[in-house]
C-alpha cells in the first residue's frame, strides 16, 4: 500500500480524538479604496467589497472541511486597519463604519470580522485619534466587530500617550458592556509589534503591505501535541524537542494544503500559514495539560517558563520545515479563560499575571483573555500594557494584552462567556500605583536593538 | 448580478474603446452585453479539481459479518475503484483502509461521503472518506 497502515490511522486519530482541526482560515480584504467623501457611499462601497470577496468563504471552507476530514475551526475575515483608509472619519462616523462592517460580517455568515484598527507605536493621525475614542462605542455596538491597536514597536519605541489612551479605552469598553460581562474587551487587542499578517482574530487586519485580497491559515493542535508527549513517556529534553517538531510538522502540513486549497477555490493568492498551538476551552485542548505533560505539576510551577519556551521554539522549528510561507504569529498562546487547564491553574492559586508576564516573553501573544477586577484604575492596566510592549520591543517580539476589567466583579468571581471565549476567572492584579510613571506621557525611545544597520 | 463601480468603469471604457463616433443604440446595447458577459466570466471561480482523484477511506469498529460487503456494495454503486485494500482485526475489532479512485465515479465526493455515512450509520461502524492530498502532505516530505 502506497501509505502505512499506522500513518493513516494517526491522521484519524489527530482529527477525530485529539482535536486536531484548523483554527481558522481568515480572508483578508483591502479596503483601501472604499473611502468615499459621502459617508453614505463610503459604507455601500465597504459593504459590497466584504461581499464581493466574502460571500463564498464559509462555503468554500466547507467544501475543503469535507474534502480532507479536517474541521475549519473558524472562518473569518480581516480588513485593512479602518484608521488607514477612513482617516478623515470623526468618531461618530467610524462608528457608522464598524455598523455595516458588522452588518456584511452577519450577512456573508461568519461570527468575527478584524481589523477595526490603528497603529500609532510613534504617533497619531487625526483619525487614528477618533478611531480609538470610538472604539469603545464602536464595541458594544456590533458583535461581530475586533479591534487592535499597536502602541509600539522595536523600531519606533512604546507611545505611552497611546497606552494610556487606550487604558481608558479598555475600561469604558468593559463599562459600555457591562450586561455581556464586558465581553466588549475580549474583542479589543494591544500590541506592541503586531504582524500584519496574522489570521488569529480578535487582533487581525490586513497589513497595508498586504496584496488587495488573501487568505490566510492559522493552524492549532495543542491536544496533538499533548497525546504525543504522552505518548512518548520518559525521554530527555532532546527527544521530547523531536517529538513536538515533527508533530507539528505534520499539523503545518495539513494547515498549509488546506489553506491552498480554500485559497484556490477564491481564485486569491494564498498568503502564510501561522504556526500557532491555538488551545479551545474543549478538554483536552489545551495549552496548560502540554506543559503538565512536559513534568509541570501544574502551571505556575518554576520551570514553567522553560518548558513553554522549549514547546513554543519548536513548534516554530517543526512549521518551518513544513511550510515556506510560516507568518503571523506563529507561537504558543496561551490565552487564560480560552484553556481549560490555565483556568484550573489560576483557580487553584498557582498562576498569577507576574508568572504569565515572564511567560509572555517566550511564547506569542502575550496577556490574552485575562480578567481583573472591575475597579482596577486606568494608570494601572496602563502599566501592565507597558510592561507587555517592553518585554515586546527589547526581544524584537510580538506581544499584546486583552484584559477585561470585568465591570462589578473582583477575585473569586468568574465570568463565562461560553463557546470559543470560555470561563475567566478574576485575577488579582497588584494595584499599587505607577501613575505618575505612565502619567508622563511621551515615547520611550526606540532601543538599541532597533539600530540593526 | 451587483455591479460595482469599477465594473461600471470598464464598461464605459470599452463601450468609448468600441464605439467611437459611430453610436447608436442598437450598438451601445450589443457592446454593453458583451462587456457585461466578459466581466462574469472573468470574475468566476476556478473548478477545483485536485490532481489525483484518489480518495482514502479508513473504517473501524466491532467487527461483525458483512461489513466490507456493505461497503463495497456502496462503492460499486457509485463507480468507484478500489485501488488498495488492507484490513487489520485486533481481537473484536477491525480496522479496514482503502485507496480509491473516483474519477470514474459520477457522484462528487461529498455525495459518496453522504452514501457511506448512511452505509457506516447501517453497520454500526465508522467510515471516513478523506482525499489523499492530507495524507501526502502529512506523512512525505
Amino acid at each position: 500500500m502506497q501509505y502505512e497502515f499506522e500513518e493513516i490511522l494517526e491522521t484519524i486519530k489527530m482529527t477525530e480524538i485529539e482535536h486536531f482541526d484548523i483554527r481558522t482560515v481568515t480572508l483578508g480584504i483591502s479596503l483601501r479604496d472604499c473611502f468615499d467623501r459621502n459617508i453614505e457611499v463610503t459604507k455601500q462601497k465597504i459593504y459590497e467589497k466584504i461581499l464581493k470577496y466574502g460571500k463564498n468563504h464559509v462555503k468554500y471552507a466547507e467544501e475543503v472541511e469535507a474534502q480532507y476530514g479536517v474541521s475549519i475551526a473558524n472562518k473569518r475575515v480581516s480588513i485593512t486597519p479602518a484608521a488607514i483608509p477612513f482617516d478623515a472619519l470623526k468618531a461618530d462616523e467610524f462608528v457608522e463604519v464598524a455598523k455595516v462592517l458588522d452588518k456584511a460580517a452577519a450577512e456573508i455568515g461568519i461570527d468575527f470580522l478584524a481589523g477595526y484598527s490603528a497603529l500609532v507605536q510613534k504617533g497619531f493621525t487625526n483619525g487614528d485619534r477618533e478611531l480609538i475614542k470610538s472604539i469603545p462605542y464602536a464595541l458594544a455596538e456590533t458583535k461581530r466587530v475586533c479591534s487592535s491597536v499597536n502602541v509600539a514597536s522595536t523600531n519606533a519605541g512604546i507611545n505611552m500617550d497611546a497606552i494610556n489612551m487606550m487604558a481608558q479605552v479598555i475600561k469604558d469598553t468593559a463599562e459600555k458592556t457591562k450586561d455581556d460581562g464586558s465581553i466588549g474587551c475580549a474583542k479589543l487587542v494591544v500590541y506592541c509589534n503586531v504582524p500584519e499578517d496574522n489570521p488569529f482574530v480578535a487582533g487581525a487586519f490586513h497589513g497595508i503591505s498586504e496584496p488587495e485580497v488573501v487568505l490566510n491559515v492559522g493552524i492549532s493542535g495543542p491536544g496533538v501535541v499533548f497525546e504525543a508527549i504522552k505518548a512518548a513517556g520518559n525521554v530527555d529534553l532532546q527527544q521530547l524537542a523531536e517529538v513536538i517538531k515533527k508533530t507539528t510538522f505534520k499539523i503545518t502540513r495539513a494547515g498549509e494544503l488546506m489553506g491552498r486549497m480554500v485559497a484556490k477555490k477564491h481564485g486569491i493568492p494564498f498568503g502564510i500559514v501561522d504556526v500557532s498551538l491555538a488551545p479551545t476551552p474543549a478538554e483536552g485542548d489545551s495549552i496548560a495539560d502540554i506543559l503538565m505533560a512536559m513534568g509541570l505539576a501544574d502551571v505556575g510551577a518554576p520551570g514553567t517558563t522553560a518548558a513553554l519556551a522549549m514547546l513554543n521554539d519548536n513548534v516554530k522549528k517543526g512549521g518551518l520545515m513544513a511550510s515556506t510561507s510560516v507568518g503571523g504569529m506563529s507561537g504558543a498562546f496561551i490565552p487564560v479563560s480560552e484553556d481549560q487547564g490555565m483556568i484550573r491553574a489560576v483557580e487553584n492559586g498557582n498562576l498569577c499575571i507576574e508568572r504569565l508576564e515572564a511567560m509572555t516573553a517566550v511564547c506569542s501573544v502575550g496577556l490574552d483573555m485575562i480578567a481583573v477586577p472591575g475597579d482596577i484604575s486606568v494608570s494601572t492596566i496602563a502599566g501592565i500594557i507597558a510592561d507587555e510592549c517592553a518585554i515586546g520591543f527589547i526581544n524584537n517580539k510580538t506581544t499584546a494584552v486583552r484584559m477585561i476589567p470585568v465591570y462589578g466583579k473582583t477575585v473569586g468571581e468568574s465570568v463565562d462567556y461560553g463557546g470559543l471565549l470560555g470561563k475567566a476567572p478574576i485575577m488579582s492584579v497588584r494595584d499599587i500605583g505607577s501613575s505618575v510613571f505612565v502619567g508622563r506621557g511621551g515615547r520611550i525611545p526606540a532601543p538599541t536593538r532597533s539600530l540593526t544597520n | 448580478m451587483r455591479i460595482t463601480e469599477e465594473e461600471i468603469r470598464k464598461i464605459t471604457l470599452n463601450a468609448i474603446a468600441e464605439l467611437g463616433d459611430r453610436a447608436n443604440p442598437g450598438i451601445v446595447k450589443e457592446v454593453v452585453s458583451k462587456t457585461v458577459a466578459n466581466l462574469e466570466s472573468s470574475t468566476s471561480i476556478p473548478d477545483v479539481i485536485s490532481d489525483s482523484g484518489k480518495v482514502i477511506l479508513t473504517s473501524f469498529g466491532l467487527n461483525h459479518p458483512g461489513i466490507v460487503a456493505g461497503i463495497t456494495s456502496a462503492l460499486s454503486e457509485t463507480k468507484c475503484d478500489i485501488k488498495d485494500i488492507s484490513q487489520k482485526i485486533m481481537s473484536e475489532f477491525y480496522t479496514m483502509i482503502m485507496i480509491l479512485d473516483i474519477t470514474s465515479s459520477p457522484k462528487s465526493l461529498k455525495e459518496i461521503q453522504e452514501k457511506l455515512n448512511n452505509v457506516a450509520a447501517e453497520l454500526h461502524v465508522k467510515v471516513y472518506l478523506q482525499h489523499e492530498d492530507l495524507f501526502r502532505s502529512m506523512h512525505r516530505i
